[in-house]
């Protein structure tokens, strides 16, 4: 909602408050002010200029030369408008001033003549398309004044904005009311209690449904004449960025726009049989053009005003070609009417047709001020547009309702606000905005609604109204008594916050990334059409493909995020995130959101930390596999390998995941077989289809359930008192054993002397037989009972070294 | 024996100043100090002195051993920090950089949503987590928001089906809780919410932490007391905030919380529009229509509820200028936080 200082002060005298001032005001009774700027800023160099005298041009017809006086100064202007002649006052551009247009004007010459400025038209100013000639100012505004000065441009501009409660703030009106009552100065209003004298109307109007059109005022005038609207009221529509258009138009706006109630009207003699009828679309009415000029599909639930015969306009959002008033009308009929706010917002939005007219009527309109508007409108057309009124007119109320009355108890209000009050103090804020209030007894008012407010319906309403009067800065602040409970937290939150702690503690930091995606990602990664990932939640007005399905994975969206890294020159990309994906149950149903874990890794292992001491290394899988058992170990859930139920396991060949490298995945598994994530390097070829082209670790984890894992018990175990002894094992094992298998049957072997088994060094090279590599391990032996000898351990190392040599065709490294 | 220990003291503290490298330093700890050093034998020695004798002599004793002690760890440290001293044993330049692996950070939304959390948690506020991917009806319906009220405006919606979308605010957290459980209730519900909305201060998905506390006689004062004591743990102790009314459908009466601009103090810059405030969160009295669905009596119960956005929180706390940055994930802007 838009208006100037100027045109509020019609309806409240504001002398003596600042616009900021009136604007803060505003703001603290819920009408939060957006803006308040000066108007025409721009125009500020233009000046008023008298033609003193015009001569035709020595070199061309068209061009004529005029001696203009700009206050003290005589300045000679070349001009080519038909209507510059001696004795108009117009707005003369001066050299150096910059039109709104962007034009500058400079000093010229033209046709070899000297020009000293140029005379504008109100199109070059902006006011409006009139370009046929200069401005043509009163006769008698003095020259070489500002132009904004002279014409009453040089206002403020407030911008309000309303929330859908306030409808009756659409209005300048209403703003003055509010203003009013807030600095308790009376409402000026010209036009109160308005009444249409019905008898011996020249037309009827029929509603079908009052339900639909609560109320239908019109008017008859005759003797119109169409033409552009004095300067007052264009410059009331221009100041709140309206474009004039004609009188008839223009007076429909103005009063729109001072009390709130949108207007139409017709060219009477385009209406058919002399009568309006509101009635909804029947089912033969397809198309409608609109005043615009567009084809509007109808449907049957929307409301039509008809004439006779046919629709003359959408009720509500926007009258109709066919009864546009033109240049020619004479005859018109005014409309001012109610419609239900519900009925007017679908139409609106199936027509995707938003007007200022169906801004209001979706949020209501006053039915007890229809009148007063038209009734304004009527005298500004006989004053402005010659029109003669024609007695009687039509007013259906088919909907009128008793005047709204609440009780307001007191002593409720006083409770919910944490404030005592009394009577007299809610009796003089409401009174002071147009309520009503009786007193009932000691506790409790009668407060009658005025019909304006249509938001007000319930006791909590006019609470609401108490403390915004009040001013909520001047309620008391307090802190609730509550009973003392401890709040339970849900154990994914801290499991999800220990998580966070420990991998920022290795360097990884957190992503976060859409729940919406593209399943183009699904495809690169090459998972089967039937995989149940690739059946993602689809949105129905996604804002763009990348943006259309819910997410059923983490990882697409954490190898972008590697992409743009590496893009920007951060090679080194340790992220993870925690969010969730959507599994798709049943259509219209919710679907199923999982949380989950997943961690990218890439480039050098120590990233930004100090190449003075960690030699710049490029990442492999085991430092994704390490920072899962890092993660899992820190969880104190039951640990990775050495403490089952979670541990790190080769998947079956047939459930390795097509995006990975199936020699380099580890799945982690907790319990006998429960998969709940992996650990994987991510294949090349995936890599290069999300424009990566270094390698690529990738671990996920299903978060709920490690949720359902148990922690571990912490539970202390004596601390050895008798050393340890420690032996070395190097051996030399065909290459394709694997290292860990190793440990593991050295484990098996479940010796108690054997307190650890560790591999210290795994090395292949040229000085070893071919096809063979050498795998040391160090094995610490301790008894609880005895200090160990070299020669105690001896038996059960040689029995370690033979059952290695048997099981892994071994051979004993010497040295 | 006394005058023994007093020269054995004067002796070692004169050696100690004239030594000047590390292998003085290992032959004079060998010499005084070591296991068969010559404070040892004095040790022994004390054993063979008179029993009325002993205590004094052995405090004696010990007092200068510790104090050479003292002086010879101090002479150890000047030489391995001395930089100038040659290249060896115990000589290290420092100001090499400290040897620490790389360290990775939160995402600021999930720092600040911690902070946010953690103050209502102290608060005695429980935290629940609902569903994305919401029905119309706890989204807006059990909200006293019906279909075709002019309030859906400020709710550009992504629906996957007729009835289902993504949650545009965490506010559904009240239905789904009130339905649920019984007053006395503490409760915030921090999540991700979404908007059909993208241009340079709007994302399509943000975070919101909504929180509601309904009880008996629960007023709007204690709404003001609850989020006051929250915005100057937020941001500063002696912050200047205003409550302004406003509307949302579920609450009534609705306000706005502002705070006192906090790039500008109030004097009025871009950020604030001018205007000395920032709008930081919405609140209001649960509307006892809300209550009325979850089957609560309005006459018994009250409460207040409020919603805040993460990002514009953490925006205003951390100076970020463009709201895209924070799904981008590009490491240069999460290492700042």
């Amino acid at each position: 909602m838009k208006f100037t200082i100027d045109w509020l002060n019609e309806f409240v005298n504001t002398d003596g408050f600042s616009p900021q001032e009136l604007a803060d005001h505003l703001t603290m009774l819920g009408l939060e002010v957006e803006t308040v700027s000066s108007l025409y800023q721009e125009l500020a160099p233009i000046r008023t200029a008298l033609i003193v005298s015009a001569q035709p041009h020595p070199d061309a017809d068209s061009l004529s030369l005029c001696q203009v006086a700009v206050g003290e100064e005589n300045l000679q202007i070349v001009c080519g408008a038909p209507n510059a002649r001696a004795g108009l006052v117009t707005a003369i551009a001066l050299p150096g001033t910059t039109l709104p247009g962007g034009v500058k004007i400079k000093k010229s010459k033209v046709r070899g003549v000297e020009s000293f400025g140029m005379l504008c038209s109100e199109q070059e100013l902006g006011f409006s398309g009139a370009h046929s000639g200069i401005m043509e100012l009163p006769a008698g505004t003095p020259s070489g004044q500002s132009l904004v000065h002279a014409l009453g441009l040089d206002t403020t501009l407030v911008e309000v904005d309303l929330t859908p409660n306030r409808s009756d703030c659409a209005s300048v009106i209403g703003i003055a009311r509010e203003i009013a009552g807030a600095i308790r100065r009376p409402l000026q209003l010209s036009i109160e209690k308005a009444v249409i004298d019905k008898g011996a109307a020249s037309f009827s109007v029929d509603i079908e449904s009052s339900e639909l059109c609560p109320r239908y005022c019109a008017r008859l005038l005759t003797g119109i004449t169409v033409a552009p609207s004095p300067w007052w009221l264009r410059k009331r529509l221009l100041s709140i960025g309206l474009r004039p258009i004609n009188n008839v138009v223009d007076i429909t706006n103005l009063v729109m726009m001072e009390y709130g109630q949108p207007l139409h009207a017709f060219d009477f003699t385009a209406l058919a049989g002399q009568k309006i009828v509101v009635r909804q679309a029947h089912e033969h009415e397809l198309d409608f053009t609109t005043l615009d000029g567009v084809v509007r599909k109808l449907d049957p639930d929307m409301l039509l005003i008809c004439d006779g015969q046919k629709p003359v306009a959408i009720a509500g959002v926007m009258g109709g070609l066919n009864s546009e008033v033109s240049d020619n009308s004479t005859a018109i009929l005014l409309e001012s009417a109610c419609f239900n706010p519900v009925s007017i917002r679908k139409t609106a939005r199936k027509l995707n047709l938003s007007s200022e007219a169906s801004y209001r009527f979706e949020r209501g309109v006053d039915p007890g001020g229809c009148v007063n508007a038209l009734e304004r409108a009527v005298q500004l057309l006989s004053d402005l547009a010659g029109g003669t009124v024609v007695i009687g007119g039509g007013d259906q109320y088919g909907g009128q309702r008793p005047l709204k009355s609440l009780t307001l108890r007191i002593s409720r209000a006083s409770q919910l606000l944490g404030m005592a009050l009394d009577a007299s103090q809610i009796t003089f804020v409401l009174c002071a905005i147009g309520f009503r209030c009786k007193e009932k007894d000691a506790d409790t008012l009668w407060v009658g609604v005025p019909s304006f407010r249509v938001d007000v319906e319930r006791e909590i309403d006019l609470i609401e109204e108490v403390a915004r009067l009040i001013g909520y800065n001047t309620l008391p602040t307090s802190l609730p008594t509550v009973q003392m409970s401890y709040p339970e937290q849900e154990k994914s939150r801290s499991i999800k916050a220990e998580i966070g702690r420990l991998l920022v503690g290795i360097g990884y930091s957190e992503a976060i990334n859409y729940s919406f995606t593209t399943d183009k990602h699904l495809r690169w990664l090459g998972l089967a059409e039937d995989d149940p990932r690739c059946h993602c939640l689809r949105l129905l007005n996604p804002l763009s493909e990348e943006q259309s399905v819910m997410r059923t994975m983490l990882l697409p969206g954490l190898l972008e995020n590697v992409e743009r890294n590496i893009n920007f020159q951060k090679n080194s990309v340790k992220l993870f995130e925690i969010g969730k994906v959507f599994i798709p149950r049943g259509k219209n149903e919710q679907p199923e959101e999982k949380n989950r874990l997943a961690m990218v890794i890439s480039g050098n292992r120590f990233g930004e930390a100090s190449p003075y001491h960690y030699q710049p290394a490029i990442v492999d899988f085991l430092d994704a596999k390490g920072a899962v058992e890092y993660l899992l170990q820190g969880l104190r859930l039951h640990g990775v390998s050495a403490c089952p139920p979670l541990s790190l396991v080769q998947p079956e060949p047939s459930l390795v995941e097509p995006f990975v490298v199936p020699t380099q995945v580890l799945g982690i598994q907790a319990g006998e077989n429960q998969n709940i994530g992996m650990v994987a390097t991510i294949q090349p070829a995936v890599l290069r289809k999300f424009g990566i082209k270094q390698a690529v670790f990738y671990c996920e984890l299903d978060l709920e359930a490690l949720c359902q894992l148990d922690a571990v018990v912490k539970n202390f175990t004596e601390l050895p008192v008798l050393p340890a002894v420690h032996r070395d094992i190097a051996m030399l094992v065909p290459e394709f054993v694997s290292a860990g298998s190793m440990v593991a049957a050295v484990l098996a072997m479940q010796e108690p002397l054997v307190e650890r088994c560790v591999i210290f060094d795994v090395y292949q090279g040229d000085s070893l037989q071919q096809g063979c590599k050498s795998v040391a391990l160090s094995v610490s032996y301790r008894s609880a009972q005895k200090t160990l000898t070299e020669k105690n351990v001896e038996k059960v190392h040689v029995k370690i070294i033979k059952e290695l040599g048997s099981q892994f065709e071994g051979i004993l490294r010497e040295g | 024996m006394e005058q023994t220990i007093v020269r054995l003291r004067d002796e070692a503290t004169q050696q100690l100043t004239q030594i000047s490298n590390a292998a003085d330093l290992e032959e004079f700890r060998i010499r005084y100090l070591g296991r068969k050093g010559l404070f040892g034998t004095i040790m022994r020695e004390l054993g063979t002195v008179s029993a009325e004798e002993r205590p004094r002599l052995g405090q004696l004793a010990n007092s200068v051993k510790a104090a050479i002690e003292d002086l010879f760890a101090e002479k150890q440290t000047a030489l391995a920090g001395d930089t100038r001293t040659k290249k060896g044993q115990g000589s290290i330049d420092i100001s090499l950089p400290g040897r620490y692996p790389e360290q990775g950070r939160l995402h600021p939304v999930t720092q600040i949503m911690n902070e946010v959390c953690a103050i209502f948690e102290a608060l005695g506020f429980s935290v629940a987590e609902g569903p994305d991917v919401e029905q119309d009806h706890y989204n807006f319906e059990a909200l006293n928001i019906p279909a075709h009220h002019p309030a859906r405006d400020m709710h550009d919606s992504f629906y996957v089906s007729e009835s289902i979308l993504l949650r545009t605010h965490t506010s559904p957290m009240q239905a789904r809780i009130m339905e649920a459980c019984q007053p006395p209730l503490r409760v915030i519900a921090p999540g991700k919410v979404y908007r059909c909305d993208s241009d340079i201060t709007h994302t399509p998905m943000f975070h919101q932490v909504e929180g509601f506390l309904v009880d008996t006689k629960v007023s709007f004062a204690d709404l003001k007391g609850v989020l006051t004591i929250f915005t100057q743990k937020m941001f500063a102790k002696d912050l200047a905030l205003r409550f302004r009314p406003s509307f949302f459908p579920f609450t009534e009466p609705s306000a706005e919380v502002d705070i006192a601009c906090v790039i500008c103090g109030g004097a009025g810059c871009r950020v604030c529009k001018q205007t000395g405030w920032l709008e930081i969160l919405g609140a209001g009295m649960i509307d006892p229509e809300v209550f009325r669905m979850v089957g609560y009596d309005p006459e018994v119960y009250s409460g207040f509820a409020f919603g805040l956005g993460i990002e514009r929180i953490a925006m205003l706390k951390y100076g970020i200028n463009d709201i895209r940055l924070y799904y981008e994930n590009d490491l240069r802007f999460l290492s700042q936080f």
